[in-house]
């Protein structure tokens, strides 16, 4: 109806721009955008873009509320990926899940803002895998 | 550190599954998964897999989203006039522009963000998104 073509980027909202940069370039270990600036930078999921909203890009006034929609991102294996960000001080708030067709396990990033480690296992209907 | 491979979906809290299905599908013009159940429902923006679930199921207490959800479209205004016609309120009375790009800011029912977004300036590289 609107034509929409795409997801340009998903707004995350934080509060310390330094400590998130820190988070997701290095904890996570996401590609910068080279073209992203200074104050409005953004990182590089595989298949979609996040800002991140911070008092740098919206101005002083700004007020982080953390989301709580999870961005799932696929690793090619949950456990070891949720080892490894335990190992660097992410804290997943519970046991991870196995839903019957894909493994999760929710963590967060210092803002609060709601992420799933992801890896679907089983096939689809018509019998392909993502 | 971890091998991001992709990002499967983002998973949108709504209270109300009929109305958000209605939203996303019709007034958005969102292509459905067809994989996907109406337990789970999800849509496609090109990219980006939207899954429409409920808070009661994760066990969080439902607050919307802040952050938006950018949708590229074509034109900006053209979109937010559809948009307008079908009953969705914006936050602004006219599109943002800023140096780069226009944006119109929006919510889904649930009240979560999300924005209209093209942007027309090329990048420091020259290249054009």
């Amino acid at each position: 109806m609107i034509g929409a073509e795409r997801v340009d980027f998903i707004g995350v909202p934080v509060r310390d721009l330094k400590r998130a940069e820190e988070f997701y370039g290095k904890t996570l270990g996401l590609e910068r955008n080279p073209n992203s600036g200074e104050r409005w930078i953004e990182y590089e999921l595989g298949s979609v873009t996040i800002a991140l909203i911070s008092p740098e890009a919206m101005g002083p006034d700004f007020e982080p509320q953390p989301h709580q929609m999870p961005i799932a991102l696929r690793v090619p294996d949950v456990e070891e990926a949720r080892r490894k960000l335990e190992a660097a001080g992410v804290e997943f708030g519970k046991a991870s899940i196995d839903s019957g067709v894909c493994h999760i396990a929710g963590f967060t990033d210092p803002d609060g803002n709601a992420f799933i480690l992801h890896r679907r296992y089983a096939p689809y209907a018509d019998g392909t895998t993502p | 550190m971890i091998a991001v491979q992709r990002t499967d979906f983002v998973g949108i809290y709504t209270q109300d599954l009929e109305r958000a299905k209605k939203f996303y599908g019709e007034t958005l013009g969102l292509k459905r998964n067809e994989r996907s159940s109406d337990e789970w429902p999800e849509f496609e923006t090109g990219n980006l897999t939207i899954l429409l679930t409920s808070p009661e199921r994760t066990g969080v207490e439902f607050s919307p989203n802040v952050g938006a959800i950018a949708l590229r479209v074509p034109d900006v205004a053209e979109a937010m006039g559809k948009l307008r016609a079908a009953g969705v309120q914006f936050d602004f009375d006219d599109v943002y522009e800023s140096p780069v790009c226009h944006m119109a800011f929006f919510k889904d029912p649930d009240g979560n963000a999300l924005m209209l977004h093209h942007r027309h300036a090329p990048y420091s590289d020259g290249s054009l998104p």
